[in-house]
């Protein structure tokens, strides 16, 4: 169902993620996809700006609110030639709203309980950072949870790293995507629920620009979306973006990592809703393309 | 308008910078087989990040320093690996057409005017963005200048660009905007959307837009294709559907098919993956196209900081006029 009959220009209207219905937490239902916002800024963190990172990423993602726009057909992903199927996406996907700014232990307690209750009501979070901190917070909510953590610091061994920042213990990082994949696979426990922290700093710095902890040799997008394709196969109990600092000194124009971010962000939405429908039998051009 | 101040001496250079320091001349007086600057400082037809009203400039600036910085005489050229010198009045710059903002019907026929004087005479029309709305009433001036200029004439077109703007329509902005541009110009008498190319493609699409396009004979190559396929075998392929039965090519370069990482500075980013060796391969591919038109657009100086998008953009231009702006060495 749209939002409204008429085309909406992004900037306009009541902000929520992809343009998503809200709801209070009490109504999440199994299934659904809850956005949750924690603006919360890290004093510790090398530049101020990261509480802002919630709204930005909400910002870009009404550019992909298609299901909220009745001017466009259906959209299609042109490198994959693959329809995508938008309808129920509003029915499943919805927006909470912020953890409101109070005491850090407040937003910490605050968080932790949302993260509990959506986890209960057998729903998936979508938690928009931030400070990747507040990422401790969200796993101790899901003890019975793996972790996966894509960027960042490795803190654990038992979690699953996919291009991690080097830590003290000289922590390699390993591009060998397929075999990356297949240790994953020999790694999951499939009657445990996953924690997946997405932190910018998986972006190759080149790419990314808005980190605060920027990195040479990270990934491409289309290995991250590969990723986040993957995981959003498996139940998945939270999700938790970090690391952008959308107003890093002089960089408050360059929207480049929100749209990373969220452009990756879909494909774990889309794989998680089992959308994403081929339509076969019309001749497109890639199929026409002289190779 | 004339390239200098003659009422001291010695002259008085021009104030202000021209596109790669080329002289400053009213749209009458360019010849035949030059290229004929017209700015189009104008963003108000696009509906999200705005700034590219400074993007003439920014180029001016950019192709300006670039050119000071480049050998004035004979010198070896590592891409083509040619000896050349540089050409001489090849370039004109007519300055910027008057921009009316609020008002698309007569910022439209502003830009359309000097474009179609300038093919006319028989000049190549370079039109700088301005948001990619602008492109349309560049091609529009160039189609009816062609029309005149020679009546049976068709044009193909090439769009480099991370977006179709093949819409109809787009929300509060109506029929005229950055995301209708090519959609208006399929419109046009002399062009047929058969020997319409998309090049540089990326992310989601409108699916009724690519389905209309395909239908009806047009070609869309993906970033995945430029990825697979190379950027040279894709722009030869593009070349080869647009200029089936056409005489001229018409260009468009929409600067933000190339990965935002690396270009920042403009409106509507995309993550292409289309680096800057790709996207100028790209261009070297046409160096020997039939250039009727050009115009390169969403040039958004306000949005990078670290300016590099300019200089980028500047070198695309750069690659394209290569078979104007120098000519070969013979003999060495």
């Amino acid at each position: 169902m749209p939002l409204r009959s008429a085309p909406l220009p992004r900037m306009a209207g009541h902000l929520s993620f992809m343009r998503a219905q809200t709801k209070a937490i009490c109504d999440v239902r199994p299934g659904d996809l809850a956005v949750l916002g924690v603006p919360f800024e890290d004093i510790s963190a090398p530049y101020a700006g990261q509480s802002l990172a919630p709204r930005a990423l909400r910002e870009t993602s009404v550019y992909f609110g298609w299901h909220a726009n009745p001017q466009f057909s259906h959209p299609v992903d042109i490198d994959a030639r693959q329809d995508i199927s938008t309808d129920g996406l509003h029915e499943r996907l919805c927006d909470l709203g912020d953890i409101s700014p109070g005491s850090e232990d407040e937003i910490h307690a605050a968080l932790r309980a949302a993260t509990s209750q959506i986890s209960r009501n057998s729903a998936c979070a979508v938690i928009l950072g931030g400070s990747d901190r507040l990422s401790e917070t969200v796993q101790s909510a899901l003890p019975s949870c793996q972790t996966v953590q894509l960027g960042g610091t490795p803190r654990d061994v038992r979690e699953f790293h996919v291009s991690p920042l080097p830590n003290e213990g000289g922590t390699t990082c390993n591009l060998d995507t397929a075999a990356q994949l297949a240790a994953f696979a020999q790694w999951r426990n499939i009657s445990k629920p996953l924690f997946v922290r997405f932190d910018l700093s998986v972006f190759e710095t080149s790419l990314s620009a808005l980190c605060d902890r920027p990195r040479l040799g990270g990934c491409d997008l289309d290995t991250v979306v590969q990723w986040l394709s993957v995981l959003g196969q498996n139940k998945v109990n939270a999700i938790m973006l970090t690391g952008l600092n959308p107003s890093r000194p002089g960089m408050g124009v360059v929207k480049v990592g929100q749209r990373l971010m969220v452009t990756a962000l879909l494909a774990f939405i889309y794989t998680r809703l089992g959308f994403g429908i081929d339509h076969p039998g019309r001749l497109t051009s890639e199929e026409i393309v002289l190779t | 308008m004339t390239a200098a101040i003659t009422t001291f001496h010695p002259l008085l250079a021009q104030p202000g910078f021209r596109l790669f320091d080329g002289p400053l001349r009213d749209v009458a007086d360019v010849s035949a087989d030059q290229i004929g600057v017209v700015g189009m400082p104008s963003d108000w037809t696009h509906s999200s990040r705005l700034g590219t009203r400074f993007g003439p400039e920014a180029l001016r600036r950019a192709t300006s320093l670039l050119q000071s910085m480049r050998p004035h005489g004979a010198s070896f050229d590592p891409d083509t690996r040619r000896h050349t010198v540089p050409a001489t009045d090849w370039l004109v710059d007519c300055g910027d057409a008057e921009i009316t903002p609020q008002d698309v019907d007569a910022t439209t026929q502003a830009i359309a005017a000097m474009t179609e004087s300038l093919t006319v005479a028989g000049a190549i029309p370079l039109a700088l963005g301005g948001d990619h709305y602008n492109s349309f009433p560049a091609c529009l001036g160039y189609s009816r200048g062609l029309a005149k200029r020679a009546p049976d004439a068709r044009f193909g077109y090439i769009q480099i660009d991370g977006h179709l703007d093949f819409s109809d329509r787009l929300g509060a902005w109506g029929s005229h905007n950055h995301a209708t541009n090519a959609r208006r110009i399929s419109e046009l008498p002399n062009i047929d959307v058969s020997n319409m190319v998309w090049v540089g493609i990326a992310g989601w699409v409108d699916g009724g837009d690519l389905a209309l396009i395909e239908e009806q004979g047009g070609r869309v190559f993906s970033a995945s294709d430029v990825h697979k396929l190379g950027p040279a075998e894709v722009m030869h392929q593009a070349l080869a559907h647009a200029m089936r039965g056409c005489d001229e090519l018409y260009l468009s370069i929409d600067i933000d098919a190339m990965d935002a990482g690396y270009l920042p500075g403009t409106g509507s980013i995309v993550h292409s993956g289309i680096t800057p060796r790709q996207y100028y391969d790209l261009l070297d591919g046409l160096t020997e196209a039939p250039l009727g038109g050009l115009d390169i657009v969403e040039v958004s100086p306000p949005l990078d900081p670290s300016e590099r998008t300019e200089f980028l953009a500047a070198e695309m231009l750069f690659r394209i006029l290569r078979r104007f702006r120098t000519r070969p060495v013979t003999g060495l």
